[in-house]
């Protein structure tokens, strides 16, 4: 039977045209006998890592191509023959690619004039001959006339008619079969793809989709039957010719960060030895040189020294530019990252309990991975400074290949099946948010579906095919590709959906497997809230604090910790994380660790949770499964709870290699898109067996894996996660007023509102003082208080509703002198209307005018300063009585304009009421015994239903004196669903719960008591 | 003078529970974009459920998923609003539309032919009522007042300008009417009522407030006019023509048909519109009249044409005694698109446009004989076609048969020469119709040439599916 070569083949990332992944393909074309086959995606390279991954699986050869539509020219296939050819492909996808919309491509004739050597070109005719003579000069002797045979009306008129226009042009013919999916049995998915593209209902999508399903990879005896063997034949020597591979690609670093007269090595090295002498100026520990020596060797055996430098050259520009910026990832718990302050934590600390080797490790294949998190921000100058100091040529961000989720995959067939678009929302409510589940019979029943529809069953199967699959490219939130030589050599680039920014067609892992370097230039809210904090205690009291220099193992913090007083804190803040504190109850650092990684998918799913705690709690003894297995589990009490472990754990008790446990990483991050997850399950779970585990262990452990897959935590990234925790617990704890300024001027960040943050300040003991335009900036600040902790003087971002310009024209103005009276300060801050009046309803300007009512009028009464009359004093208007604003109306008004309250907390105006209704306050809690009913109510201020606990909801309540925990299940949920749902504020009876110093109320009833405050504006973070 | 309001809160739910047989079954109706859909008006059973409007259909579903969903379709209210004007009409000559969702209605005038204004007022909302509308009836001597009156009450009659006074100035500013920004500021200036704010001096609130707000205030007191436009009832024609005798032949009957549609030709020209339906009276003596409904198309105007329609249906029509007088009556009048010509299009005499040759053929053979053929975008050819014209764009294909065989018929005959094929054809899976076939071109002994098929994989005989000409 006849060899055969397909040459033209679309996988999935021709987005919404190929139907099959490059994984299905080659495992077909394989299995068919095929002898090579071309990936040729339109105009992309996007999955051609992806295809290269497989065709390596699968030992039959790729060749790299690309289908592409010239603007006012004809239809080719471009394969590329060797190293040359994929540069020139790149380079012309680029061009295209950059000239046109994102997610477009213009590609031009002109685009042909530079060198194609290394490109062969097929010419896929479409009554097009006058492009030959072009096409002939372009590609001379690299030119064939493709013939694609797919069962259409009189295929023996139509191949005649062909070869004889190759006869006439003297052009090899070649048979390629305009591949659009693996087997014909994803026709039915394709031409849904189709009609999804062209944002048509199938049913009026006709005249684009294919009149059958041939363009699959057919079996050789059916090509034969169709085609002459010459045009089959012709597929093997073009296929031949093409010896280009991936691996052949040279990717350099950028020699920048190397100065004259220097190599990397030494480079690194001499940036080590004056960090080290900056890190310990009373002189370096031995331990710490050897640390050094040791990692420097390492690093000079495995060649990342460039590595190391790009990340410190963008790292040492932040620090002049005084961005906070904190390092995490395998290799940022270094001793050299600590001395090239790329990271703040001390490797030398007794507490942290790090290896540098369990990140980066000599057998393991895997690059060094540093993430650095910058001020959410300021982290657009950092991204600026790299663009700028490579430029765009060589420095783009990494793609994120966006694919289909459960809704978005059954939003788009049902829309293509022609369903109404109120039942395409339904349908997609159906789905989780992020899950890839085709939505279960019994959620589509509620929903009020028939699931055994014809329609319905055709709108589900085709969901499932197209869940996980491409759908287009987007740019990653900050990962970095910088490279020595022009990007456009290595991968094409295009345009980002932000202006000014550029992205290679790869994602991460495709980098991975590449072997290029990505630097993560990330953003954290919590860094500008330090940063922050650092600079107001220095103007208040002088003293300079770093993360690196606050004093470790503070008692004082630890305890504050243990108590859960952890509101506005980094990651231990949450309503979860509360919840284990006290139980768990920090020490040391390295418990923190634990603590920021425990409350977790992964943990969580593999019940490594309660374990723990018990163990941790000498409720029950610290056991290993099997002896090798102790110095892998030792740190965490023998349960598994970091995803190192997990890898650890592969190498010690299923002998993996290290090569294998990488691996096995990869399809843990992965698995939820791609699958591929089952071998290691057969792989580890018999060798694990065999090996004496148990059954039960052993499919724990790989519920964890899964569980790592959507929320993969590693301890490198909580190690350095652990010490902003630390960090921002100390603030809380020795600087609270410092602090909670600090957190409400870095808003929005974190999970709790600046209400929340300032009534927390408040209960601990900080004063609060109003918005003011006389002493009030734009950010909140600090005044004395004649006691240690100062008070926190409301700023005018407080206001809802003024712009910043305006509000930092006011505090200039103050600046150059108090203001005379409302006129002056309207004149002098030149303030319109819109903002005079957001001043007067938030009562910033009581201290001119009067209450709220009085500044209004004021306000309004002030006409605008004619220039011929400046200076002449505005007509004297009769006063005017207008009414005092109740407490109540003040309340309304605080929380309609500030969002926050100085005055009572709305549940103190309330109390008396609530007393009459027998209901406790959260404060006499704590007196109530363990298993005793308890009525009480709050402001709802959180709904959440985690993911992890099935159909429990979890309700916060605030009353004046704190948060109180409540625990609805699920069958409560459902039969009081409305007033779960609606109430701004809540009255619960039930019974309390307490055990280890946690308090839950589990309610009994729920009674909605929003009339009491009709209006409030309380924002609750519903079910986020 | 007294003018009533009737507010009409629900009109948009109203309208479409008219025609809901479960009218007490919960509904919501939504507008919104297609991916935020807003709950824009709920019926009591819903509100019962506690959906509102304002809710997005997400938090609705939240709550609950036994509700149905209706459009909430603004042009539809317009509809009603103009709906209930022409109801009104009967009861004053002055009927306004000036504000949304209600209508205004000078009553005085009215009171000596329906009674004094309570027993009027009663006989309002006991039709109201009977056409299934909820409503507020208010009236005061001014419409803005008796419009702003029925923000806050119903059935409330406030008979002169001194108890005018005293009933707006407790209103609270939100129900004034204002601007809700107005409404807001004065709020937030401690500002709750009308009289707090005519308290306050003139020019101080003129120094705050744009003129329109002091217009308003006027306007609602009286001491300023508001202009209204009035309803006036939509066109119809409707023309009728009494005989001077009886009578009993056809023939006799196409000249005043000629008149009548002579007429209509020149009513529509001067409203510039058209007619597509129009209904023909023939009233006999102690007989109800015989009714000719008369149906075309398109829209047309053209006097020859509205007459050739009705003139060949005459024909047929049994009269079942002699006719006294012919009507004309036609309640819809569309606007009228009329067919591009060009100046020197050469129409031989004796020809007949196309049109009127359709028109005619319909009249002869019956309306649903002819019709119109259009192509569809489906690679089934069976499904290729419908009886509707279309615009739609067609994917390429091979030959395909002028006539197509409704059934494809099994093709027994040995000496078939194939002439092309096979071309495959598989598609159709998204109704339940999915076809996988293989086609060929045939060409019968008898030189006929067919086209035919046999399902992929399938080894049995050609079906014949349809003859090229």
């Amino acid at each position: 039977m006849s060899d055969y070569a397909e040459l033209h083949c679309l996988s999935n990332f021709s987005f919404q045209r190929g139907a099959s992944s490059a994984r299905e393909l080659f495992e077909r074309a394989a299995r068919l006998g095929y002898h090579a086959l071309a990936i040729t995606d339109e105009c992309t390279l996007a999955g051609i890592v992806r295809a290269w991954q497989a065709s390596k699986g699968t030992g039959l050869p790729l060749i790299v191509g690309s289908e592409v539509r010239i603007v006012d020219g004809p239809k080719l296939v471009l394969l590329v023959e060797n190293l040359a050819g994929y540069q020139a492909l790149c380079r012309l996808i680029t061009q295209a690619r950059r000239r046109a919309e994102k997610g477009c491509y213009r590609l031009l004739r002109e685009d042909f004039d530079e060198p194609l050597d290394g490109l062969l070109a097929i010419w896929l005719p479409e009554g097009d001959i006058r492009h030959v003579p072009w096409l002939r000069g372009r590609f001379p002797e690299r030119l064939w006339l493709g013939i694609g045979l797919h069962r259409g009306a009189d295929d023996t008129a139509r191949l005649r008619q062909l070869l004889e226009l190759a006869e006439d042009h003297r052009l090899p013919a070649v048979a390629c079969g305009d591949v659009h999916m693996h087997a014909r049995g994803r026709r039915a998915l394709q031409d849904c793809m189709t009609a999804i593209r062209h944002h048509l209902p199938i049913t009026e999508a006709g005249a684009y989709l294919f009149p059958n399903g041939e363009r699959h990879l057919r079996r050789r005896e059916e090509l034969v039957e169709l085609h002459p063997s010459e045009l089959l034949a012709e597929t093997l020597r073009i296929a031949r010719r093409c010896s280009f591979d991936l691996s052949q690609l040279d990717y350099q670093y950028p020699h920048e960060v190397v100065p004259a007269g220097h190599n990397a090595t030494s480079w690194l090295r001499e940036l080590v030895e004056r960090g080290a002498q900056w890190r310990w100026p009373k002189g370096v520990p031995e331990k710490a040189w050897a640390q050094i020596e040791h990692e420097l060797a390492l690093i000079a055996e495995l060649r990342y020294e460039s590595y190391f430098l790009t990340v410190y050259d963008i790292v040492h520009w932040a620090r002049g530019q005084a961005i906070l910026c904190q390092g995490r990832g395998s290799a940022a718990n270094s001793t050299v990252c600590f001395t090239l302050g790329i990271t703040e934590l001390d490797p030398m600390r007794s507490d942290s309990r790090l290896l540098f080797e369990r990140f980066l490790s000599r057998e393991r294949n895997e690059p060094p991975d540093i993430d650095v998190d910058f001020e959410h921000e300021r982290r657009e100058e950092v991204i600026q400074y790299v663009f700028h100091r490579y430029g765009r040529g060589r420095a783009a961000l990494t793609a994120v290949v966006s694919t289909y989720h459960a809704a978005g995959a059954v939003r788009d067939v049902a829309k293509a099946l022609g369903l109404p678009p109120d039942q395409v929302n339904s349908l997609a409510d159906c789905c989780g948010r992020w899950s890839n589940q085709v939505p279960s019979a019994e959620r589509l029943v509620e929903a009020g579906f028939d699931a055994d529809t014809p329609l319905l069953r055709r709108v589900l199967a085709l969901t499932g095919e197209l869940i996980g699959f491409p759908r287009h490219l987007s740019q990653h939130p900050g990962g970095f590709v910088i490279s020595e030589h022009p990007l456009e050599t290595l991968v094409p680039v295009e345009n980002a959906t932000m202006a000014g920014r550029t992205v290679i067609q790869w994602d991460k892992d495709d980098l991975d497997l590449v072997g290029l370097l990505k630097v993560d230039v990330l953003a954290l809210g919590m860094l500008s809230a330090l940063r922050r904090c650092f600079a107001l205690i220095e103007r208040y009291r002088g003293a300079q604090w770093t993360l690196a220099t606050l004093p470790p193992g503070d008692t004082a913090t630890y305890e504050m910790i243990s108590r859960a007083d952890t509101i506005g804190v980094f990651q231990i803040e949450s309503r979860a994380q509360m919840a284990m504190l006290p139980r768990l109850r920090p020490r040391t650092f390295y418990d923190l660790v634990i603590q920021v990684a425990i409350v977790r998918p992964g943990p969580i799913q593999g019940d490594m949770v309660h374990p723990y705690l018990r163990r941790r709690n000498k409720e029950e003894p610290v056991e290993y499964p099997s002896e090798e297995l102790k110095p892998v589990f030792e740190r965490t009490l023998g349960v598994p709870l970091f995803q190192e472990q997990v890898m650890e754990l592969a190498i010690v008790a299923a002998d993996y290699t290290p090569g294998e446990a990488d691996e096995l990483r990869r399809s843990m991050a992965a698995w939820k898109r791609h699958g591929g997850l089952e071998p290691h399950r057969q792989r580890l779970t018999s060798r694990m067996l065999a090996k004496g585990y148990t059954e039960e262990f052993t499919s724990r452990i790989f519920r964890q894996i899964e569980g790592f897959g959507s929320y993969g935590f590693p301890e490198s990234h909580a190690a350095s996660f652990a010490l902003l925790t630390y960090a921002s617990c100390w603030l809380k704890c020795h600087e609270p007023a410092a602090y909670a300024c600090a957190l409400v001027n870095s808003w929005p960040m974190g999970f709790y509102s600046p209400d929340q943050v300032l009534q927390d300040a408040r209960r601990h003991g900080i004063e609060v003082r109003p918005v003011d335009v006389r002493y009030s900036d734009w950010d909140c600040g600090l005044e004395p208080t004649g006691t240690v902790q100062p008070a926190i003087r409301l700023g005018l971002r407080m206001i809802r509703g003024l712009h910043e310009v305006d509000g930092r024209r006011i505090e200039e103005a103050s600046q150059q002198g108090p203001f005379a009276d409302i006129e002056d300060l309207c004149r002098r801050a030149s303030l319109d209307a819109r903002a005079r009046e957001r001043l007067a309803d938030a009562g910033a300007l009581h201290g001119l005018t009067g209450h709220r009512y009085q500044a209004r009028w004021a306000v309004a009464g002030i006409e605008p300063q004619l220039p011929l009359f400046a200076g002449l004093a505005a007509p004297q208007e009769a006063p005017v009585d207008l009414p005092l604003p109740s407490v109540g109306e003040d309340l309304l008004a605080d929380y309609a304009t500030l969002g926050t309250t100085l005055g009572p907390h709305p549940l103190e105006l309330l109390r008396g009421q609530l007393k009459a209704q027998r209901c406790r306050n959260s404060r006499e809690l704590v007196g109530i015994a363990h298993g005793r009913p308890v009525s009480i109510a709050g402001l709802v201020i959180g709904r959440q239903r985690p993911q992890t606990a099935s159909g429990v909801i979890f309700v916060t309540l605030e009353d004046e004196f704190g948060l109180v925990n409540v625990v609805v299940w699920h069958d409560l949920a459902e039969r009081q669903r409305r007033v779960l749902v609606q109430s701004q504020m809540l009255r619960i009876d039930g019974h309390l719960e307490a055990a280890d110093g946690v308090r839950h109320v589990i309610a009994g009833r729920l009674t909605d008591l929003t009339p009491l405050l009709t209006g409030l504006d309380v924002r609750s973070r519903d079910f986020q | 003078m007294l003018w009533a309001c009737i507010l009409l809160p629900q009109l948009a739910m109203d309208g479409v529970l008219r025609h809901r047989s479960d009218a007490d079954a919960p509904l919501a109706l939504l507008g919104g974009s297609p991916q935020r859909r807003v709950l824009q008006a709920v019926n009591p059973a819903a509100r019962a459920l506690g959906l509102r409007p304002g809710q997005s259909l997400t938090a609705a579903q939240a709550l609950t998923r036994t509700f149905a969903t209706a459009d909430y379709d603004v042009a539809a209210i317009e509809r009603w609003q103009r709906f209930l004007a022409a109801w009104a009409y009967a009861f004053s000559a002055q009927v306004s539309l000036h504000y949304p969702r209600c209508l205004l209605l000078e009553v005085q005038s009215s009171l000596r032919l329906f009674g004094p204004w309570p027993h009027f007022e009663a006989r309002l909302r006991a039709e109201l009522t009977g056409l299934g509308f909820r409503h507020r009836i208010t009236a005061a001597p001014t419409p803005a007042a008796a419009r702003v009156l029925a923000n806050a009450y119903d059935g409330l009659t406030i008979p002169d300008s001194a108890l005018l006074h005293e009933t707006l100035g407790r209103l609270p500013v939100e129900r004034l009417g204002l601007p809700r920004e107005v409404a807001a500021a004065l709020t937030r200036m401690g500002l709750h009522s009308l009289s707090q704010l005519l308290a306050l001096p003139r020019d101080s609130l003129a120094r705050r407030f744009s003129a329109d707000v002091l217009a308003h205030l006027d306007t609602l007191l009286g001491n300023r006019p508001l202009a209204l436009d009035f309803y006036r009832p939509p066109d119809v024609f409707d023309a009728r023509i009494e005989l001077n005798f009886e009578v009993e032949s056809h023939q006799a009957l196409l000249f005043p048909l000629r008149r009548l549609t002579a007429d209509l030709a020149a009513y529509l020209a001067g409203r510039d519109c058209g007619v597509q339906h129009f209904t023909l009276y023939l009233e006999h003596r102690n007989q109800t009249a015989s009714r000719m409904p008369v149906g075309l198309l398109s829209a047309e105007r053209e006097a020859a044409m509205l007459f050739e329609l009705p003139r060949g249906r005459l024909e047929y029509l049994q009269l079942p005694a002699p006719v006294l007088a012919i009507r004309l009556e036609a309640l819809e009048l569309p606007a009228f698109t009329p067919e591009h010509r060009q100046l020197f299009d050469e129409r031989p005499q004796q020809s007949l446009s196309w049109e009127q040759l359709r028109e005619r053929l319909r009249t002869r053979l019956g309306d649903n004989a002819v019709q119109s053929l259009g192509a569809r975008a489906d690679h089934r050819p069976e499904h290729a076609w419908v009886e509707q014209p279309t615009e739609l764009s067609l994917p390429p294909c091979g030959p395909r048969p002028g006539w197509l065989l409704a059934e494809p018929l099994s093709l027994r005959e040995s000496s078939l020469r194939i002439l092309a094929g096979p071309e495959r054809i598989e598609s159709g899976w998204w109704d339940g119709g999915d076809v996988r076939r293989d086609y060929y071109v045939v060409e019968t002994r008898a030189g006929q040439r067919g086209w035919a098929f046999r399902k992929v994989g399938d080894g049995g005989p050609l079906l014949l599916h349809g003859w090229f000409a």
